[in-house]
């Protein structure tokens, strides 16, 4: 920067061929002073040629003196160019997707397969001790969400069995998805699965892909109670389907289920649920618990496969695995209190004993 | 003293505003009983973009990331701040401007070509940061001493000496 120096005597600069004051403190003519109001005030052309004539003195202490800029860009002007470059990478972006959107595009899904038989044993034989040592300690990353206690509500039967449990939730549902994984280890204290099926949710909704099951054409028995799980939509994209949210629909809940649902996914038993409207999943437990949502965050089974998520569950200290078993010593500690406690060598189990304790289960 | 009068108020309003979404988002972000206000209408999915993998960098979440920003971003756009002789400041701002919008420029891209979806919270985000970037970067040559700037009436500021 240029150092503006401090002329003799002060006073404005001298204009070329014009008169010079005079120095040593000489007081200017009228005729001077009349030339310096007029003078045309300093401009600095580009090329840095400074004009002379007018421009106070700058105070002591003040910014640097302004150099002269560049030939051919002043400074503004890269600033703008700037501004103008990254607007136009914006506007190339946008532009660049909408063009990919305008060409035909493919949605993918995962299609429903039948389950490993690797798979269901990895889930039907997990070690007690897992449980026990697990408890309700499901890793506060995966935002833990206990189900809901009813108290004073009758057994609840569904197709002939009592106790019953109701499963509603769809296939594309990311909730859905990581719930089944609690619901499937934990009836499998209590019966057998069978004709299990593996897929996985929406791969463009939130959480996308969740490896899962489903319980589409599945069947499980037990003597100590009975499931029914409703899959009231596929994963399959399909537009022109409003009622399932853009997904081709199944077959959907019967008379009975529908009125389970209708009753007991209200806001009289589900706290800031919406009347009317059902979210996915809702579970009810032998009129016992509620689940309404997952119990912990799908974001827990990203980029996992079925195989690795069920060879994972004998390892206590996986967070996958708390968050899984966690969710099934919940589900356990309902199915227990419909069931009367039965069976005792999973009822008085410490890690069903303990999430009998957490939700208050009488 | 540079001649700006509109940019250090406009600025600092600007940062507040960024502050307040940022936090709102860093909320809902950590309290999931906190629900995040937003359509979703295909396209426009706030949860999905919040959620996604693209959400955090390096384990820190994209709104925490945000308060990182706007919080000196406001020391800076203080009239204090914008009326300093120091030129670190004016440095620093522009700095923390440019960074800014490079980030933006990668949440951008992130939420239509990885994500696929767009959240309106974030794009408000990214809309006052590209503001702030606009204005602090055309600013940059007056504050920095580069330039004059031009008071009303056409009359130059009073800054350089000739020989």
């Amino acid at each position: 920067m240029a150092q503006q120096q401090q002329k003799g005597g002060g006073g404005n600069t001298p204009k070329p061929g014009g008169n010079t004051p005079k120095p040593g403190g000489n007081t200017p003519s009228a005729k001077d002073r009349s030339r310096a109001q007029s003078r045309p005030v300093s401009t600095r052309t580009p090329g840095g040629k400074q004009g002379r004539g007018g421009g106070n003195t700058p105070r002591p202490g003040g910014r640097p003196v302004a150099t002269p800029a560049p030939r051919g860009l002043s400074a503004t002007m890269i600033a703008w160019g700037a501004v103008a470059l990254v607007a136009v990478v914006i506007v190339v972006l946008v532009v660049v997707k909408l063009a990919g959107n305008s060409s035909t595009t493919t949605t993918t899904y995962t299609p429903v397969t039948p389950a490993p038989a690797s798979v269901v044993r990895d889930v039907s034989t997990v070690p007690t001790s897992v449980y026990n040592q697990v408890g309700v300690n499901i890793p506060s990353q995966a935002t833990p969400n206990p189900p809901i206690v009813l108290s004073g509500q009758p057994p609840l039967t569904l197709s002939g069995r009592t106790p019953a449990m109701l499963y509603f939730g769809a296939e594309w549902c990311p909730y859905c998805a990581a719930e089944r994984w609690g619901i499937v280890t934990a009836l499998a204290r209590f019966g057998t699965w069978s004709n299990l099926k593996i897929t996985a949710s929406s791969h463009t909704d939130v959480y996308p892909a969740t490896p899962t099951f489903s319980f589409q054409g599945a069947s499980y028995s037990s003597p100590y109670l009975g499931f029914d799980g409703v899959e009231n939509c596929t994963n399959i994209p399909d537009a022109a389907d409003t009622a399932c949210n853009g997904y081709r629909a199944l077959p959907g809940p019967n008379a009975q289920q529908q009125a389970v649902i209708n009753k007991y996914s209200s806001p009289t038993f589900i706290p800031g649920a919406t009347a009317g409207s059902v979210g996915y999943p809702f579970i009810d437990i032998g009129n016992q618990a509620l689940i309404s949502g997952a119990t912990y965050n799908p974001q827990m089974l990203a980029g996992l496969t079925q195989s690795e998520i069920a060879g994972s569950l004998a390892d206590p200290t996986n967070s996958v695995t708390q968050s899984i078993i966690g969710t099934a010593n919940y589900i356990s500690a309902a199915v227990c209190a419909s069931t009367k406690q039965q069976p005792s060598s999973v009822c008085a189990s410490p890690g069903v004993t303990a999430a009998s304790k957490a939700l208050k289960l009488g | 003293m540079p001649s700006l009068r509109w940019q250090p108020l406009t600025t600092l309003l600007l940062s507040i505003a960024g502050l307040g979404v940022a936090t709102y988002l860093t909320i809902t972000h950590y309290d999931t009983h906190v629900a995040l206000v937003c359509a979703d209408n295909g396209i426009v999915n706030c949860e999905k973009v919040t959620t996604s993998p693209q959400s955090s960098i390096f384990g820190i979440p994209v709104a925490v990331l945000g308060l990182v920003f706007f919080f000196p971003m406001i020391a800076l756009c203080l009239p204090v701040a914008w009326r300093s002789a120091d030129r670190r400041i004016h440095l620093a701002r522009l700095a923390l401007s440019v960074a800014g919008v490079a980030m933006v420029l990668y949440l951008v891209s992130a939420e239509l070509f990885i994500i696929k979806a767009i959240c309106l919270w974030c794009t408000s985000v990214h809309v006052i940061t590209f503001i702030l970037f606009v204005i602090i970067v055309t600013s940059a040559p007056v504050v920095l001493g580069v330039e004059h700037s031009r008071e009303p009436g056409g009359r130059h500021d009073a800054v350089a000496g000739s020989a």
